[in-house]
């Protein structure tokens, strides 16, 4: 059972649920402890040791039956509760049909299913080796019941049934004999579907395992040019990657506060020991930052958008304050709508709402529009963060009203998914942005992006 | 004296005597975490009782309960142990002519001094320090549960510092040594799931999710918490109460809030669940205007201008 349990976990990664060489091992010790009596147990079991997080348990349900079955009956023999001579009259008129479907009835009958080299065969006719696609299983399992002959069988059974009631079998007894032989034949499907799930899963299982940085590569690859899938997996990666940057930007709060002595809160608090300074109290820095970012949601940078404004609301507990502005055309406050909801969920939502236009982004009417409706939006305590390609479609980019801008403001931070070649290239405008900025970092992919992220909030 | 649980079907029927339903699975992993010694970290939203299994885990087993609640800020010093200080000084004090005596006749400031530090372990003994929740755990005199109580309240840096003590069971006092677990505590974490848990923790620990209960369950609880209510008159509040969850509300009621709104029920001495008390009553299950309106809108009664429910605006509850 050990053996099959580590199979299990391996599949378990495949699927991308994370589990550790400790959790495996206590996963087979979680199994001794409940027995393998009780599957539903043995289940519970299996899923508390090895899956920790909701979004992960559907994936384990669909691999347990899978690997330890579904608990379907086993085929049963049909000759078995029959008298001698209506024996005897089976095995005549299953001749008697000349060996028409032959195998699969003799399965059916006998109780002895396929051997595993037979499925294989099957399996590989049905065009197994071609796939590895876990959706096509069902499609597989189709073809190789084809195959064996499930779709004339009900005719095939009919005529049997025709031959025994000729031979003079009794109708109880036909009865009797059809209710097993059909039992067998869903066992038989069931049986067969579960092999041929099982198979893509473990091809599956070995085809990731050697190419071990799935998500590694997903990180690197440039945030414009993903599939909906694969925005799919980072939005699941970005879960983690938050995880990861708020341990870090706790830590550093942690660490900066055993900085300058705070005397009147010392003084405070030590008023129970009589004066005498034994707890002393440090200065808490004000070290989370206010952000206001400034997005630009034109139709290639939405994706960009989408995983920066995630990636801050999700750590919105590491920010003071963060309010979000997108633009295309012209520029609209978005948090107002976040606000309320599980904020990094509304943010595709939120964004997604705003209509799209192609050549129509306009940075400099968006910040003029800022000025005049969101001043206070900025003071010398926030951090102004620009999200855009500085692509203006050779509109008048308003270089002033940005200079503006960051003299009001504390930092101003640029992201931009272009990298500095490009700037300057056709209706780019960054290269008269850039001497504005505080600092431009470079966003063109999720790690990229967490790297900024880990700076504005280290900044302080 | 504790007594573990010998099955699973023991921890349930153990469980439900102390007045909690458990589910197949929640009898299960109980059961598990006693069995492998592992901590169990129950994770699910606010109010679906995470906190009374910690209570009637300890009822059923006999073991005495300790509980943490986190907060963010929570620190070592309110978690593990703190020097008595005021003990300490006082001592000082009253010690003073003692004192005198050790140090009477040293030569130099540097020989007082060396003299007063052979004696320090006097003021640095377990006699001035005053265990907090996770050392009394570990020092208690008969196996202990220690409920570590909405784990994702506290800061990511206080989950760092659980990592130690809950896989090894000792914690390292600078001043005494180590101190192991006396017994090997049985470890509680509940968490409201507000923000995702390191995955160091999660590894440590079995992982039970806890969901809002089915009809039948939840209805069990009621007549277990709420003795004396009709049994017709707990399923239809309970329907109404499942109803109400599948609304998309700011704050979903809780079973703590189905158990408040029975009792309610029963003060005013309801027959049924009729349009007329509800209005009386619905502030005990939802705590947002909005949310009431939206109830109103799916009992296909909203109430006019005049007669709005005016008593819902309980104080925001997160």
């Amino acid at each position: 059972m050990d053996r099959r349990i580590t199979e299990f976990v391996r599949g378990l990664r495949a699927a991308g649920v994370r589990v550790s060489v400790a959790e495996a091992t206590e996963a087979a010790e979680a199994a001794r402890a409940v027995g393998l009596a009780d599957r539903e147990a043995f289940r519970r079991a299996l899923s508390a040791s090895t899956v920790k997080a909701r979004d992960d348990q559907a994936a384990f349900e669909a691999l347990f039956p899978l690997y330890f079955g579904s608990g379907g009956p086993p085929l049963q023999d049909a000759l078995e509760d029959l008298e001698p001579e209506d024996r005897d009259r089976v095995r005549a008129a299953l001749e008697a049909l000349s060996g028409r479907l032959q195998r699969l009835l003799d399965w059916l009958t006998s109780g002895q299913g396929p051997s595993r080299e037979e499925l294989e065969a099957m399996a590989r006719r049905a065009g197994m080796d071609r796939t590895q696609n876990p959706r096509q299983a069902l499609w597989i399992t189709r073809r190789m019941l084809q195959e064996l002959g499930f779709g004339q069988l009900e005719k095939l059974l009919a005529e049997l049934r025709a031959r025994l009631e000729a031979a003079g079998m009794s109708e109880a007894a036909i009865e009797g004999l059809m209710g097993v032989v059909r039992a067998n034949r869903e066992a038989l499907a069931e049986q067969i579907g579960q092999q041929v799930g099982l198979d893509l899963a473990r091809k599956r299982a070995e085809a990731q395992a050697s190419r071990l940085t799935g998500d590694g590569d997903l990180m690197d690859r440039d945030l414009q040019d993903l599939g909906p899938l694969e925005v799919e997996q980072l939005r699941l990666e970005v879960k983690r990657l938050v995880a990861r940057l708020r341990s870090r930007a706790a830590l550093r709060q942690k660490r900066s506060k055993a900085g300058r002595v705070d005397p009147r809160r010392t003084l405070r608090a030590n008023l129970r020991y009589g004066g005498v300074p034994i707890e002393i109290q440090h200065r808490r820095h004000k070290l989370k930052p206010r952000l206001t970012l400034i997005c630009d949601v034109s139709t290639s940078m939405r994706p960009v958008a989408e995983f920066m404004l995630r990636l801050i609301y999700e750590l919105s507990d590491q920010v003071a304050q963060a309010r979000s502005f997108a633009f295309n055309a012209d520029l609209e406050e978005i948090s107002p709508a976040m606000a309320g909801r599980k904020a990094a969920e509304a943010v595709a939502e939120v964004l997604y709402a705003i209509p799209p236009g192609y050549y129509a982004t306009d940075l400099g009417t968006s910040l003029d529009t800022f000025e005049r409706d969101f001043r206070e939006a900025v003071d010398r305590r926030t951090t102004v963060i620009v999200l855009g390609d500085g692509r203006n479609n050779h509109n008048d980019p308003r270089v002033d009203l940005l200079a503006g801008l960051r003299g009001r403001a504390r930092r101003l931070v640029w992201l931009n998914p272009e990298g500095p070649e490009r700037w300057g290239t056709g209706d780019s405008d960054m290269h008269r942005y850039a001497p504005h900025c505080d600092a431009v970092y470079p966003v063109g992919n999720l790690a990229q992006l967490a790297v900024a992220v880990d700076r504005l909030l280290a900044e302080r | 004296m504790s007594q573990p649980f010998a099955s699973i079907p023991d921890t349930r029927q153990r469980l439900s005597a102390s007045a909690y339903i458990a589910s197949e699975e929640i009898g299960t992993i109980v059961f598990l975490a006693e069995q492998l010694g592992k901590p169990l970290l129950a994770e699910g939203p606010a109010g679906v009782g995470k906190t009374e299994l910690a209570k009637a885990w300890a009822a059923a087993t006999g073991r005495p309960l300790i509980r943490l609640q986190c907060y963010e800020g929570l620190d070592e010093s309110k978690a593990l142990y703190e020097w008595e200080y005021a003990k300490q000084m006082l001592y000082t004090q009253l010690l003073r002519d003692s004192l005198r005596t050790t140090l009477d006749g040293a030569a130099s400031l540097a020989e007082a001094a060396a003299r007063l530090a052979a004696e320090d372990e006097v003021f640095f003994s377990e006699s001035f320090l005053l265990p907090r929740p996770l050392l009394a755990a570990l020092t208690s005199e008969e196996p202990a549960l220690l409920l570590i109580d909405e784990i994702d309240r506290a800061d990511v840096e206080f989950e760092a510092f659980l990592l130690e003590i809950l896989s090894d069971f000792q914690v390292s006092i600078p001043e005494l040594g180590t101190v192991a677990a006396r017994h090997r505590p049985v470890v509680l974490l509940t968490s409201n799931d507000t923000r995702e848990l390191s995955e160091a923790l999660k590894r440590r620990c079995l992982y039970l999710y806890v969901d809002y209960p089915d009809l039948e369950a939840e209805v069990e609880i009621l007549r277990l918490r709420v003795p004396g209510i009709r049994p017709a008159l707990a399923e239809e509040a309970v329907i109404f109460v499942q109803q109400l969850r599948e609304l998309d509300l700011r704050k979903v009621p809780s079973i703590s809030e189905t158990l408040d709104w029975a009792r309610a029920l029963m003060a005013l001495n309801a027959e049924s669940i009729d349009p007329d008390t509800l209005q009386r009553t619905l502030g005990v299950l939802l705590k947002y205007e909005s949310d009431l309106a939206r109830a109103y809108r799916m009992m296909g009664r909203l109430p006019g201008r005049g007669e709005r429910w005016e008593g819902g605006r309980g104080p925001a509850n997160n």
